[in-house]
């Protein structure tokens, strides 16, 4: 078992000294499975957030009752009766025209924005609203709360806030679809690259091959080394396409961070990872040992000796 | 230990390089293999080593015979022997330790237990001071002598070299020679081939002769000599 360890550590410590020798080369190999791996890594990252977003959307309020501007107090009371009879609801709550008011200067004024028409104005714009959540997330069955709400006499607009989200998290559906794709696309264009480099070096070290076979090493011992340099390529290659996409992320989330601080926003995506990062790491070595797999076989076979 | 039972060899598009060669090699014995260079001597000797497979007839090594070997089972064979080429076939991009380590990590040696066996080795040879050079900045005898530490770093029960003296000028090539003898004492099969008649003139010893492909004095033993 020692043995077999050493045996292994030497092989590792052979293939590295090689790679060091080639820094150069192995860098641009490395480089080349970071990029493709990284450009659906980013796309990843971008839906993944995008359908947290709109799941968490759907979560919360799902439809939003607004009375009319001159409803007054009973009005609202007799809604409010409506409401907590009607059986498919399962939770609102009221927010009165005057807290809304003061929510929306509050937040014009921590915005600090000076060409705020909010602080401005003299009168409350805005009406009473109920947020409601219904029982069902079904469509029909919205649609159907929906048109009851809508015949309450003092109700101005009922809107259903999650068909945009619905809508947003199809598509987004679709994205992940298209990313499956491009990584199947990227990963074929991978295998063959990195069966196209350990071919060269099989190539390159045609003397050593033929030395171990006729000195009596069976083939899995000579693919071993190979093996290996295809799994450090991908190891490499995986580490530089998660650094890659830190990268990526930090520029984006500074110029996220100007765009949503207009908005009063805190959008911002998260530097790190971890469950994305491991899988393209590992992912990232499946491939390479598989490329080399697939080209080491039949390369050490095609070395005649003598 | 080495038996060919009407071997033939022919390969493709060219002559019987070997023609229904009979002969059998005892363990122990220390055979010359002679012949001008196409005669022959390296077909014979890729036949023992199982780098070829004859064409027709048996070659039986420790009684198996190589024709019906798995592909799987052939680098095992191949360790019952330790091959010299007249190029050396070494490795240059590594140490003459890193070399004839080489064999031991094939066989799954590591560690101490595989640097002892290099020294002794390196020190057989007589370069244990060069453990670090690289193999291209030793002489010519002397890479030559480093290949056979390499071939004998395993311990194999036959040393098989083929025109091991055909690059060396005749100092160098007493030297090697001198080392064949001393493995031969202690009781590995060595098989030399060599087209250097000189060299062997002096020793009295078994001589496999072929001319075109045929063994021409093929059982024209010194029994009584070997036995000894």
């Amino acid at each position: 078992m020692n043995n077999w360890i050493n045996q292994h550590v030497q092989t590792i410590k052979l293939v590295l000294g090689r790679m060091q020798n080639n820094a150069v080369s192995t860098f641009m190999i490395s480089l080349v499975i970071a990029v493709a791996l990284s450009v659906p890594g980013l796309f990843y990252l971008g839906v993944d957030h995008l359908s947290k977003f709109t799941n968490h959307m759907q979560d919360e309020t799902q439809i939003s009752l607004f009375l009319k501007l001159d409803a007054d107090k009973d009005a609202v009371q007799e809604v409010e009766a409506l409401l907590k009879k009607n059986k498919s609801i399962k939770d609102f709550h009221l927010v009165n025209k005057e807290n809304a008011w003061q929510t929306l200067k509050n937040k014009a004024s921590a915005a600090n924005e000076t060409d705020s028409k909010v602080v401005d104005l003299e009168e409350n714009p805005l009406p009473d609203a109920f947020f409601i959540q219904a029982k069902s997330t079904e469509p029909d069955a919205l649609e159907t709360l929906k048109q009851e709400l809508q015949n309450i006499p003092s109700v101005e607009h009922v809107r259903l806030n999650t068909e945009w989200a619905k809508r947003l998290s199809a598509l987004l559906t679709l994205g992940k679809k298209i990313i499956f794709f491009i990584t199947t696309l990227l990963a074929f264009a991978l295998l063959v690259i990195i069966g196209n480099t350990i071919r060269m070096q099989i190539l390159t070290q045609k003397e050593e091959v033929i030395v171990s076979k006729l000195i009596g090493a069976t083939n899995s011992f000579i693919r071993i080394p190979f093996l290996y340099a295809g799994i450090i390529y991908g190891l490499f290659g995986g580490v530089l396409a998660t650094i890659m996409l830190m990268l990526a992320v930090m520029a984006f989330n500074l110029s996220v961070q100007a765009l949503s601080t207009l908005y009063s926003s805190d959008f911002s995506l998260p530097i790190i990872n971890s469950d994305l990062f491991i899988g393209i790491i590992s992912f990232a070595i499946f491939i390479g040992w598989l490329g080399s797999s697939l080209a080491v076989s039949r390369s050490i076979a095609s070395i005649k000796i003598d | 230990m080495i038996k060919f039972d009407q071997v033939t060899k022919r390969y493709p598009g060219s002559n019987e390089a070997l023609k229904n060669a009979s002969f059998t090699i005892e363990a122990g014995e220390l055979v010359f293999v002679t012949g001008h260079s196409g005669a022959g001597k390296s077909t014979l000797l890729k036949l023992i080593a199982a780098t070829e497979k004859p064409t027709s007839g048996t070659v039986l090594i420790a009684n198996q015979n190589i024709s019906k070997l798995k592909p799987s089972a052939i680098p095992f064979m191949r360790r019952k022997f330790g091959l010299i080429f007249q190029d050396h076939k070494l490795l240059y991009d590594r140490n003459c330790f890193e070399n004839i380590i080489l064999p031991l990590h094939i066989n799954g040696i590591t560690g101490n237990e595989a640097s002892k066996r290099v020294r002794a080795a390196l020190d057989k040879v007589g370069l244990l001071q060069k453990e670090k050079a690289m193999p291209i900045t030793l002489s010519g005898g002397e890479q030559q002598r480093l290949a056979i530490a390499r071939a004998v770093v395993c311990r194999p029960s036959i040393l098989i070299a083929d025109e091991p003296t055909g690059n060396l000028d005749a100092g160098y090539a007493a030297d090697i020679m001198g080392i064949f003898h001393a493995f031969h004492q202690v009781g590995v099969t060595v098989i030399v081939a060599t087209h250097d008649a000189l060299g062997m003139s002096a020793v009295q010893n078994r001589v496999l002769h072929l001319n075109q492909g045929q063994l021409t004095q093929a059982q024209s033993g010194f029994d009584g000599v070997h036995h000894e």
